[in-house]
């Protein structure tokens, strides 16, 4: 193995460009298994250099990314820091941080309902101090940091991320890690995959001359032109192993991809003579082949590979395949039932909880009436044929499939395929991460299945498979660009057709369609508002006095509880989580604060924080044992009720002197009332607004991201359910403050309607939104259903009715608005 | 030591057996403690365990399918159903059979419509199922005022109170529901496509099973039983009031979690759901026989279900963590590979 080091070292470096090592790997090896992702990879980054990293798909780019970042460690090999060694068990994503070293991932990790401003700040939060102006200065900062690597970007720093396009998103990743202070290597991991021209071109003007400042870089990217015009060094991996570092100025395209086309062995002899069947099973048609000029018909016996850059559009053919009707647009029909083979085994494939032979028969079962009885026997016979053929031993048919290894729980779901029985068979990637031997026997199979009268639509990452199939379909950005047929198939072919075209951006059209649905959910969340509008216009013109001061005290004050109960309500929900118990929470505090309170004021304070603390310890109960908060804080309903129903078993009490005082207090002309439910919605705004809000919606978006930038997941799910608890407390004292007395069911059924109420006001049960003045307006419309049911003289019996009718009405509505995901 | 190893082995999968021991010490406690136990006592217990049993074993089909799909809607849908068993049923036998039709009519129902929500339209079964639940409260207190007296069908409350050769009929009715959903979960293709789509709904769908259908037809199950329960405990306690299924909606969940149901979904067990029903009445008993005002009662209950919780969290959680190691070793490429084709795609 000849390994050339990138940077030059030592003295001799006089005359080269580059500066002092930031970071050397040597020996980096990395296997999963059977399979080396990384085989002996020595990289050293000096400052001031731009290091192209190129490969194709699978060729160990990313794992050594990983290593480099302490999100993965290598199986041998070591690292140092300006000639410092760092052992590997000391080295994590924090320590790489702290050390520097930045990356720009292709996911994007940014928390997309925080403003572009509130982003930077979750990246970099120690100078915020939290004192007021901390929001400007992180606008300012972004502004500058935009600015700086896009001239005239035109992003606004206060825009939500969730509404910038792709490109601008990518725009701001970048940006953020650039600006971060103490930042000496920035991995930048297909920054320009949606950037235009220009963009890319102000990226690339922008790391020369921070690398002239000294900062290093390593670009990753498909597209060669752009490594070739700012990399320094270049680096080719291939099947995990350096296949050549060196000079920029000593690389061409051609060489390039010559270099990274890969395997010389070919992994399988092509089907002899097949697809000589006109029996068209799929037939794909529309813009999707519209580059080709004709349609494209797949038929009984042949194996079709699609290829291309990953995510260009193999993916969501083979999906389209399996469920045509899903989407009319993409022009695809299929005659012939289809079976699918997933290459993502935990997301997509294992049935974890089964043994092997279930995960094996479920194949055919599903294509068999519900009501039609199984057998082991009959499953394990249909199960032994197809396992023969994989050589996947029966004996271990009843073991648990997470106890076998990745090659062999790919065998049992390509059996599961084969015992489905399907004329089509879609294969997603399905070699990803298994052995050579599997491989073979994988190979072969498919040749056989193939000649048996099937079609077999192959997607692939390794390029080397595409070899086996008769024909390649080549993708880019969505379309089919190329077919290539027999003889024609080689890798220097795939390779060629897959960077020949540029890749246009397909977010127009996306674009388009959230601003469609953008109008319809601006309707949706205005309901509240109108709601709550026509409400009191129909009172009021049914009963003028009610717009008296009075009038509106009467009807608006037992809102309060409600208004209280559902802040509480929308923090847990804004951590995409329910509180089943918060009604009863409120009750309990309620009956508390009339009981224990008044008659020992300080046992009463001390059971009222017990209480709190109790709240709040079920958010780090829910958080650290990842169990569903909805059960939890239903069982929490039946605890805060019993207690209550001890303590105070039929209602009664007294409201402490000076608690009536708090809520009874009026300065005239204007209801106490509102200005109450006003400091309601001004304080909940206040704590969202300031950073430890923003740190809290960001939990409820992108949980993962946030702990990417170094927040503790635990302590925010305490903060959150202590600042529920607080809200929730303060309904319970206001309860007993307004009825004068206390009675435990009397805050049952905010539960509902506080959930009610949130949504209503704008936020999504997914979490990650704090609408304080949308829910206060939902509260109130809610609470006065009952008086505005009594003005009309329909009977109270229909309040509940109404309630939840509303609730499903709006749900309804959103569900329609919103852009649907893949799938439920 | 072995056949200890053996017994844990054998316990990971049936796991019934822990409330199935947990009724039995309990029982011997009881009886050895106080002199009022005795089996016809315990017969009294699984009598009123036969009611939350028929509502647990429709919850468990919910929570089966995965995702935190619970049904919030069966306390509503048991008082609205005892008050049109009420309305139909009159206290004649002679309208029994419109009775049971009406009920099965009237779960079929809610269950279409917390499918249509659930399913159609996607929004969180939980959320879905409150809000059922609300609208039927109205339609329970409409019923309230018009039902014309308590009278129960006698041949509906002999069904429901009766007894042959001592055992109660509604338990012997129980237990063979039991042992054939036993049967259906374990020996029908519904079972097994169930058992699927809770445990991993996109592998689910790959594999060919219709999600949305098998998650409809829980929720269905689910109302028809919760309504045909509402049905035989209005005729046990002889009318009707409001807010009489309100227990049921902790208990059942319960009797779920507590029996070895899997909370996260992919794996019930009917048995399981009976033992544990019996088990939650025996707590409850016990806490009135020692006298423990009603609000104690409450209290266990709630703590019962989050300890079994957290417990079960934690093995769940084992449980996944091995999936991951098994998958990270061989596959941490692929997953990034895989995200980014996310990212890309989007």
């Amino acid at each position: 193995m000849s390994h050339i080091a990138v940077a030059v070292q030592g003295t001799a470096a006089a005359a080269a460009p580059a500066g002092p090592s930031v970071v050397s790997l040597s020996g980096i090896t990395k296997s999963f298994g059977p399979t080396l992702a990384n085989a002996g990879i020595d990289l050293s980054v000096g400052a001031g250099d731009v290091i192209g990293l190129v490969g194709g798909n699978g060729a160990g780019k990313s794992t050594l990314m990983r290593i480099l970042c302490g999100a993965m460690w290598p199986t041998l090999g070591a690292i140092s820091f300006a000639g410092e060694d760092v052992a590997f068990a000391a080295y994590d994503t924090g320590e790489a941080q702290r050390r520097g070293i930045r990356m720009v991932h292709q996911e994007l990790s940014l928390c997309a309902n925080l403003s572009v401003a509130e982003n930077f700040f979750l990246e970099t939060p120690a100078d915020s101090a939290s004192r007021p102006g901390w929001r400007a200065l992180y606008r300012a900062r972004a502004r500058a940091a935009l600015d700086a690597v896009f001239p005239g970007n035109g992003i606004d720093a206060d825009a939500e991320v969730g509404h910038l396009t792709i490109a601008e998103r990518q725009m701001v990743e970048i940006a953020r890690a650039a600006a971060t202070p103490g930042v000496k290597l920035i991995v930048l991991d297909e920054p320009t995959s949606s950037l235009d021209l220009d963009r890319s071109k102000q990226l690339r003007a922008f790391i020369r001359e921070r690398a002239k400042a000294g900062l290093a870089f390593i670009f990753i990217s498909h597209k060669l032109q752009e490594i070739i015009d700012i990399a320094t060094e270049v680096v080719v991996l291939r099947n995990g192993r350096s296949a050549w570092q060196g000079h920029a100025a000593d690389a061409s395209i051609g060489k390039l991809v010559q270099l990274m086309g890969g395997d010389a062995n070919p992994v399988h002899q092509h089907a002899v003579a097949a697809a000589s069947s006109q029996d068209v099973l799929v037939r794909l048609s529309g813009p999707l082949t519209a580059a080709l000029g004709r349609d494209i018909d797949i038929v009984r016996g042949e194996i079709v590979g699609l290829a291309g850059l990953e995510g260009s559009g193999q993916k969501e053919l083979l999906h389209s395949i399996f469920s045509p009707g899903r989407n009319e647009h993409a022009g695809v029909s299929r005659r012939a039932e289809a079976g699918f083979i997933a290459g993502d085994r935990q997301k997509e494939g294992v049935f974890p909880l089964w043994s092997v032979l279930s995960n094996i028969s479920i194949g055919a079962l599903a294509r068999r009436s519900a009501l039609g009885l199984v057998s082991d026997r009959a499953n394990r016979d249909t199960a032994t044929g197809a396992a023969g053929k994989l050589r996947l031993d029966d004996k271990r048919f009843q073991s648990n499939i997470t106890d076998l290894s990745g090659g062999n729980q790919q065998k049992a779901l390509v059996a599961r395929a084969l015992v489905a029985d399907t004329p089509v068979i879609l294969l997603d990637d399905p070699t990803r991460g298994v052995d050579i031997a599997t491989k073979q026997d994988f190979y072969r199979l498919c040749n056989e299945v193939a000649r048996g009268g099937r079609a077999l639509v192959w997607h692939t990452t390794e390029d080397a498979e595409l070899l086996a199939c008769d024909r390649v379909l080549v993708f880019s950005s969505g379309r089919i660009v190329k077919e290539l047929a027999g003889e024609a198939i080689t890798e220097q072919a795939i390779v060629g057709a897959s960077f020949a075209q540029p890749a246009d951006s397909l977010t127009s059209t996306a674009r388009r369609q959230s601003a469609m649905a953008g109008l319809g959910r601006k309707l949706v969340n205005a309901a509240p508002f109108i709601g709550l509008a026509a409400v009191l216009a129909i009172m009021i013109a049914i009963n003028p006095a009610v717009a008296s001061t009075f009038g509106l005290d009467l009807l608006l004050m037992p809102a309060l509880s409600l208004v209280l109960v559902t802040a509480a309500q929308m923090f847990i929900v804004g951590g995409s989580e329910i509180d089943l118990g918060v009604g009863a929470f409120a009750g309990l505090v309620s009956v508390l604060s009339a009981t224990l309170l008044y008659d020992q004021p300080w046992l009463g304070a001390l059971a009222l924080l017990a209480a709190l603390a109790a709240y709040t310890g079920l958010g780090g109960i829910i958080q650290a044992r990842k169990i569903p908060a909805i059960v939890v804080t239903l069982g929490a309903s039946f605890i805060w009720v019993g207690i209550g129903y001890a303590l105070q078993p039929t209602p009664g009490g007294a409201s402490p002197e000076w608690l009536s005082t708090l809520f009874g207090w009026s300065i005239g002309f204007m209801p106490t009332s509102i200005i109450m439910i006003v400091a309601v919605a001004l304080i909940v705004f206040v704590i969202d607004w300031l950073p430890l809000g923003v740190v809290l919606r960001g939990f409820g978006n992108n949980p993962a991201a946030m702990i990417r930038s170094g927040w503790s997941p635990t302590r925010y799910a305490l903060v959150r359910y202590l600042i529920a608890g607080l809200f929730a407390g303060a309904a319970g004292l206001s309860l007993t403050a307004i009825n004068t007395a206390s009675d435990i069911n009397s805050g049952n059924s905010f539960t509902l309607l506080s959930v009610a109420a949130v949504v209503m006001g704008g936020c999504s049960l997914l979490g990650g939104i704090i609408s304080p003045v949308g829910a206060v307006a939902g509260a109130v419309t809610l609470s006065l259903i009952g008086a505005l049911l009594g003005t009309l003289s329909v009977s109270s019996d229909y309040n509940a009715a109404t309630q939840g009718l509303i609730l499903i009405a709006l749900l309804t509505l959103r569900s329609l608005t919103a852009d649907r995901r893949s799938e439920p | 030591m072995n056949a200890l190893a053996g017994f844990s082995i054998w316990a990971q999968r049936n796991r019934w057996i822990w409330a199935a021991i947990g009724v039995l010490l309990l029982w011997l406690v009881l009886s050895v403690v106080t002199s009022r136990f005795s089996l016809s006592s315990l017969s009294g217990v699984i009598l009123s365990a036969s009611f939350l049993t028929v509502v647990g074993i429709g919850q468990m089909f919910v929570v089966t399918t995965g995702r935190g799909n619970i049904d919030l809607s069966v306390a509503s849908v048991i008082t609205l159903n005892a008050f049109v068993a009420l309305l139909t049923i009159k206290g004649q036998d002679a309208n029994l059979a419109i009775g049971v039709i009406a009920a099965i009519l009237l779960g079929l129902a809610v269950g279409a419509l917390n499918s249509l929500l659930v399913v159609g339209l996607g929004i969180p079964a939980i959320i879905a199922t409150l809000a059922t639940g609300y609208v039927l409260a109205t339609a329970t207190l409409l019923s309230n005022k018009a039902i014309p007296g308590f009278a129960v069908s006698p041949a509906l409350k002999e069904l429901a109170t009766g007894r042959i050769f001592g055992v109660p009929i509604m338990a012997v009715i129980v237990i063979i529901g039991v042992a054939a959903t036993s049967f259906v979960l374990r020996y029908t293709v519904f079972g097994q496509l169930l058992s699927a789509v809770g445990q991993n709904r996109a592998a689910a769908r790959l594999a060919g099973i219709r999600n949305g259908r098998m998650i409809a037809s829980a929720f269905v199950i689910s109302s028809v039983l919760a309504s045909l329960d509402g049905l035989l405990l209005g005729a046990y306690i002889g009318g009707a009031f409001l807010e009489m299924g309100q227990p049921y909606l902790l208990q059942s969940i319960a009797a779920v979690v507590l029996g070895g149901t899997l909370i996260f979904g992919g794996s019930a067990t009917a048995l399981g759901t009976l033992f544990a029903s019996i088990l939650l009445i025996l707590i409850v008993t016990t806490m009135q026989i020692v006298g423990l005002p009603p609000g104690a009662q409450d209290i266990v209950q709630g703590i019962v279900v989050i300890f079994v919780l957290a417990l079960a969290g934690r093995q769940a959680l084992a449980r996944r963590a091995s999936v991951d190691l098994a998958d990270d070793d061989k596959d941490s490429v692929a997953k990034t590979e895989a995200n980014a084709t996310a990212a890309h795609s989007k």
